[in-house]
């Protein structure tokens, strides 16, 4: 009888116990849906940077290098030029009124930047750890390589690093490119110019016998005279990540891209049609020698959005 | 007025005094149990003498059930009635203008609609309070102090309600309830109907087994789950929330003891009443309207985005009610574009799914995700207006 009483007192003291810790945890949960995310959120980020509240937003891209940033009729074309639509319109800048292309030649890249003529430059950007200091990066979008464009005439004659370093041969590259810093390490003499397409036009008027870059921005220019050149695939070694530049002081925006260029990533990798892949379609797509598919965007922030309830599968 | 009986026929005959009715010959006339004559029309009061006479000193079950049915549907219709009129006083912004305006345009059904979707999580959460606390008092009351007059209201509620409302309005909290708070549906599904686990068997060992299994379930559901958590680190309580309540079902009912009855119903009593006004204030201001940015300017001009509530549209202009208040009448012909937006109160909280529904979805709201199951934000909801 004493036993089961006390059976008994220990039941009613659990049920105690249960009762209470139930209306505690009920209590718990009550507060928490009503506790504001820790979490950063797109929203919180968007209101840090400096472009909210401003009605344009201006990226800055080439006008001379065809299939990546091109002025064709008076409007901006290109891989770049899409990716920055897309990053644009993410941010919830669209059309003509809302966004504003900045031709950006390679040099005026980092000062524009720098000086807040533009808000976000896709132009070809190498990332860097020199330019990182200087500006930041979301990305990369792209991995490239470097090449060497000849003209059809020498395709025989330039096939390997030695060939460039002949003195014979006057190889021509763009200043302020990773690519004249790559050459120089490699004891190749290069002519400096502003623009590739300088040094197209200069190898078509015979001043020159070669052109180093990006294989992107050389695949723009052999579709634009698929008779006169050819791409040499030189042992550079290097590859080239291609990045958003933002400026270094504003930490938010960065994340901010780079969480939209994750968000396509994602997509292409859940097979569905990304924006990049859309991009590289209508573009680079048939003038690269090998399939390209987006790369994944480093040092990318959890963000929280209101899709993220989505189902994943 | 008497029911004894004053002239008879025959009787008259037997002298001039009639005599008592016990000696009326019943031979010469048949008198049915109350002493009057058959065939004899008795006169019927107008008035039942019986309910004139009993003023309502006490109702009985019947009326009083009706009663309570009756104040059910008064509340069921008038509730949602009075929160959907000072909703829309608080979506105007207090104007009384512009509540005059949304009056005039919303229809009472999509008021009341829109009010049960915001407010069924909140109903629902009400009557599971109510009906499991007053289970868990009504079994502890025989263990109340001697001299205790009344029962704790809470248990009187859970006595009077039918069962089929009880499991109905469990139901509703399944399906309106965040995931992450279901696991607490358990012991309070428990306490409701005070299910011990000795009605799972008589024996221990297949009594224990079977709590094995159940829990097993639990634990294949949950893993995933508690293992993001963990890598998480920072949702100590979503952990708690998912691991306790089902343990805590185990032995939540039966008794409780005698001295903690009084202060337990009487606080909850008080924290459910609390927590129904705490939570019925996000209801009242949620917006009646969805939220949209509509792009408005003329052709080739420049544009504007008005962000707001469109709260009707007509042949010559559309009225949206702005955001930041105030209400603005635009040209139709001005309008070019129209999104839907989501407003911040709706963004998660947690990054955390179970088995791919979010953790903050109601079963509804991750059913439907299913059958719509890419959202996109149009940017235009973005930037600052």
């Amino acid at each position: 009888m004493n036993v089961f009483s006390s059976q008994s007192r220990l039941r009613s003291v659990a049920t105690t116990l249960a009762v209470a810790l139930t209306l505690t945890l009920a209590a718990a949960a009550g507060c928490d849906s009503r506790k504001e995310p820790d979490l950063p959120t797109v929203q919180e980020k968007m209101r840090e940077s400096h472009i909210y509240g401003q009605s344009k937003l201006r990226i800055g891209v080439a006008t001379n290098e065809p299939l990546m940033g091109d002025l064709r009729n008076g409007q901006h074309v290109g891989f770049d030029v899409e990716i920055g639509r897309y990053i644009a319109a993410s941010l919830g800048y669209e059309g003509e009124q809302q966004l504003e292309f900045v031709s950006a030649a390679t040099e005026d890249r980092i000062p524009y930047l720098q000086g807040g003529t533009v808000d976000l430059v896709v132009s070809s950007f190498s990332m860097t750890e020199e330019r990182k200091k200087l500006v930041s990066f979301a990305g990369p979008y792209f991995v490239t390589t470097q090449e060497v464009l000849v003209p059809v005439r020498l395709k025989d004659k330039i096939r390997t690093l030695e060939d460039l370093r002949d003195p014979a041969y006057k190889v021509c590259t763009t200043g302020g490119s990773t690519t004249e810093g790559e050459l120089e390490k490699r004891q190749v003499k290069a002519l400096v110019v502003k623009d590739v397409w300088d040094c197209v036009a200069g190898i078509r008027a015979g001043r020159y016998d070669a052109v180093s870059s990006d294989e992107t921005i050389l695949a723009g220019f052999l579709a634009t005279y698929p008779k006169e050149f050819e791409i040499v695939d030189l042992p550079f070694g290097t590859s080239e990540l291609l990045g958003i530049g933002v400026p270094i002081g504003d930490p938010a925006l960065r994340d901010l891209v780079a969480y939209f260029l994750q968000k396509s990533y994602q997509q292409g990798r859940d097979g569905q049609a990304s924006p990049w892949l859309t991009a590289y379609n209508r573009t680079l797509g048939p003038w690269l020698r090998a399939e390209k598919s987006q790369p994944q965007p480093l040092e990318v922030p959890k963000l929280v959005d209101f899709d993220d309830k989505a189902p994943r599968r | 007025m008497s029911t004894a009986p004053t002239a008879t026929g025959d009787a008259s005959a037997d002298g001039p005094v009639p005599p008592p009715r016990a000696s009326v010959p019943t031979d010469h006339v048949e008198v049915d149990a109350a002493g009057w004559p058959t065939g004899v029309p008795r006169a019927e009061p107008a008035v039942p003498v019986a309910d004139v006479e009993q003023v309502p000193v006490r109702w009985d079950p019947a009326e009083r059930r009706a009663r309570a049915s009756q104040s059910f549907w008064t509340a069921v219709v008038g509730v949602p009635a009075i929160f959907s009129v000072l909703r829309l006083g608080v979506e105007a912004g207090g104007e009384l203008q512009t509540t005059l305006l949304l009056v005039a345009n919303v229809g009472p059904v999509n008021l009341l609609a829109g009010f049960l979707t915001t407010a069924a999580r909140l109903l629902s959460t009400g009557l599971v309070a109510v009906f499991a606390l007053g289970a868990v008092l009504a079994v502890s009351v025989d263990r109340l102090p001697p001299g205790t007059l009344r029962r704790p209201l809470f248990a009187r509620w859970a006595d009077l309600t039918p069962a089929w409302v009880v499991v109905a309005s469990f139901l509703l909290a399944l399906l309106t309830w965040p995931l992450l708070y279901l696991p607490l549906l358990l012991p309070a599904f428990a306490a409701a109907f005070q299910l011990r686990p000795d009605r799972l068997h008589e024996w221990v060992l297949p009594r224990l087994s079977a709590i094995a299994a159940l829990l097993a379930g639990y634990g294949w559901l949950m893993l995933p789950t508690l293992r993001d958590a963990v890598e998480q680190g920072s949702e100590r309580l979503v952990l708690v929330l998912i691991v306790v309540p089902p343990l805590l079902a185990l032995f939540i009912a039966g008794p409780l003891p005698g001295m903690v009855i009084r202060p337990l119903a009487s606080l909850t009593e008080v924290a459910v009443l609390a927590m129904l006004v705490w939570a019925a204030l996000p209801v009242i201001s949620t917006p009646v309207l969805p939220l949209t940015v509509t792009t408005v300017g003329a052709e080739n001009g420049p544009t504007e985005d008005v962000r707001g509530h469109v709260v009707t549209t007509d042949d010559v202009n559309m009225v949206i009610l702005q955001e930041r208040g105030g209400v603005r009448y635009v040209p139709v012909d001005l309008v070019r574009a129209q999104v839907l937006c989501p407003t911040e109160e709706e963004l998660p909280r947690h990054r955390l799914r179970i088995h791919d529904f979010h953790i903050e979805d109601s079963l509804l709201e991750g059913m439907g995700r299913r059958v719509r199951p890419v959202h996109r934000i149009d940017a235009a909801c973005r930037i600052p207006h």
